[in-house]
């Protein structure tokens, strides 16, 4: 019980309550941009994970396809327009079918997995773009959700999309929480370190790397469902490459302090993105690959990183540079 | 002439177009160590180049000859100039860096070139078949097949031998071969490092963009043409061994013909074939056909 007063922890509950409160007082298209920096933000936090543990996910557009769907579809062949019979199925979905490629891809590490991820997402956009099911390529309508039978009127429809969307990203950052701070979690960042020598404590990382994926994809599928839910539409193209790659981009602006971190990264990304539609409408991949290579080049740690240097800069402790020099 | 001979004609000549695809990929790989996803990016500018090239010459009355001339060393020209400033200005700072990083970094490149191509060429879609059409056909048996697309196979062919003669037979090849085993102790023995992982680098991206203006005749130049071939280029490296390049040869071929047999037999399964054949290459060896398994360090 004590973990649940942790810092981080009161924090989400308290920024998902001012959210919540200030919904009535934000202009229409700050709510959409924060439900659309969650969307993002659930995905990036599944690629989190996986970097936690060195691993390297070019493929979670495969999940967020999967939550989009489970929505799109619910509606169209269950005639169920409740949200959470549609987050259900679609997370449903991509637990199943995480285990099962799990099973392979657990084995590989580094570019093979970052490319064999890259390969099986743009496998399912090769699949939907040419499948009635899925729409093809124009997708599918997405119709107004409905709530445990309620169903909101006109005036309360994006109030209480706004609530689902907020209090999801905050049940999800909590509990991503927990599995981090958890043995487990904590065995991830040691697989990072060495994995030889975490199997000679007795884990089995590989194991371990198929319980993250299959938790990464988890997350993933949320952030699709949130994504169709505001966006009112489906599409083959989150499987697609690039909407992989934005997720990637998120956290390597953010950088993995905490689980906050990624909604910070894609809120960045939809400034980003809401600037660069506005003046360079047709080179959005370039502005897009032109900052991730400066934030490389010249941030590797991420975005984050500029509070730890603004600290560095501003609080020198006393006796820190006697320190490090004893420490030699 | 039965099912058997078509598809391996099928898969031979899909083989040869894949070969020369990868070739630049495993080669930048196994000096660089890094994979380069930008190597899409080199093989959708070079068949622009060459599409455009091929459509200037075209123009200008010049005959069949002069405009695949034009279109393979404008195509090679730019692809390795290209790589050359990407070489100079972002990958060389990324050496040391963490292999995430720079995968990342090559990502990050992969879509500046996309949209940079598309800035260039325009996203409208560009034909340039005259050098195809122009070869016509030839009977193999009773199946009639472009002549275009088995000079590819010979096209292959040459540039598998070519650079088997030069990492075999000259001086630069064997330093190349000293860099990819051992880059400290080449370093000592005199091999100037850093000027052989540019040059392979050139090299690849110049292959890549060579592959491009290959392809450019058979297809309709357009925007998004470059990802596919990563991923397809990387599903053969993986088969044959990463930085093999006798396991690219090899790999095409699995690649190719498997993809070939479900094309005939199976049409709807032709996207799974190629996953399919890696996924049980590295099933059953983890690291490639070719290629030694890395000791795990403690």
């Amino acid at each position: 019980m004590t973990r649940l007063f942790d810092p981080t922890i009161i924090l989400v509950v308290l920024g998902a309550v001012a959210l919540s409160f200030a919904e009535g007082a934000m202009p229409g298209w700050v709510v959409y941009m924060t439900q659309l920096a969650i969307a993002a933000a659930l995905p990036a936090l599944g690629c989190m994970i996986m970097l936690r543990s060195g691993l390297l996910s070019f493929g979670q557009g495969l999940y967020y396809f999967l939550g989009a769907y489970g929505i799109a579809l619910t509606q169209d062949h269950l005639g169920l327009t409740d949200a959470f019979a549609g987050l259900a199925v679609g997370v449903l979905a991509s637990v199943v079918v995480a285990i099962v490629i799990g099973l392979f891809l657990a084995r590989y590490r580094g570019i093979f997995f970052a490319m064999l991820t890259l390969a099986l997402s743009m496998v399912v956009y090769g699949i939907a773009i040419k499948m009635d099911l899925f729409g093809r390529s124009d997708g599918l309508n997405v119709a107004r959700l409905s709530y445990l039978g309620l169903t909101p009127g006109r005036e309360w429809a994006s109030a209480s999309l706004f609530f689902l969307c907020v209090w999801l990203f905050a049940l999800a950052a909590i509990a991503t929480h927990l599995y981090l701070t958890s043995r487990f979690g904590k065995m991830l960042s040691a697989i990072h370190d060495n994995e030889t020598r975490v199997e000679y404590l007795g884990w089995s990382v590989r194991h371990a790397v198929h319980v993250n994926y299959v938790v990464a994809a988890v997350l993933g599928s949320l952030g699709g469902a949130v994504a169709a839910a505001s966006a009112r539409y489906a599409d083959p193209s989150l499987a697609y490459w690039t909407t992989s790659g934005e997720f990637v981009f998120i956290v390597l602006i953010s950088g993995q302090a905490s689980v906050l971190s990624p909604l910070f990264g894609s809120a960045f990304l939809e400034v980003l993105r809401a600037y660069a539609s506005a003046h360079f409408p047709d080179e959005w991949q370039l502005v897009l690959g032109a900052v991730m290579l400066l934030i490389i080049l010249f941030l590797p740690k991420g975005l984050g990183h500029l509070f730890v240097l603004a600290k560095r800069a501003v609080v020198r402790p006393a006796g820190a540079a006697e320190r490090k020099e004893r420490a030699r | 002439m039965n099912l058997a001979q078509i598809i391996l004609i099928d898969g031979i000549s899909y083989a040869g177009w894949l070969f020369l695809v990868s070739i630049g990929l495993t080669l930048v790989f196994g000096v660089l160590r890094l994979l380069n996803i930008a190597h899409g990016g080199f093989y959708a500018l070079g068949a622009y180049v060459a599409a455009y090239a091929i459509g200037l010459a075209a123009q200008n009355g010049f005959g069949v000859g002069v405009q695949l001339l034009v279109a393979l060393v404008g195509a090679c020209g730019v692809g390795g100039l290209v790589g050359l400033l990407v070489e100079r200005t972002v990958l060389r700072r990324l050496y040391d860096h963490p292999e995430v990083l720079t995968l990342f970094a090559t990502y990050a490149v992969f879509l500046i070139l996309e949209d940079v191509t598309k800035l260039v060429f325009g996203g409208q879609p560009i034909y340039a078949f005259q050098p195809r059409n122009a070869f016509g056909m030839v009977d193999l048996g009773p199946l009639a097949y472009p002549v275009y697309d088995v000079a590819t196979v010979a096209v292959a062919a040459l540039v598998a031998a070519a650079v088997w003669f030069v990492l075999n037979r000259t001086k630069t090849g064997r330093c190349v071969i000293a860099v990819v085993n051992d880059r400290e102790m080449a370093a000592s023995m005199g091999v100037n490092v850093t000027a052989i992982m540019i040059g392979t680098f050139v090299v690849g991206t110049a292959l890549g963009a060579f592959a491009g203006a290959i392809t450019a005749p058979k297809i309709a130049v357009a925007p998004g043409i470059g990802v596919e071939v990563v991923v397809l280029a990387f599903a053969v490296i993986v088969i044959g061994g990463l930085g093999s390049i006798g396991g690219a040869v090899v790999g095409a071929l699995v690649v190719g013909i498997a993809r070939a047999a479900a094309t005939h037999l199976a049409p709807d399964f032709a996207v799974f074939a190629v996953y399919a054949a890696m996924a049980v290459v590295l099933t059953i060896r983890p690291y490639g056909l070719f290629a030694r398994p890395m000791a795990r360090k403690i």
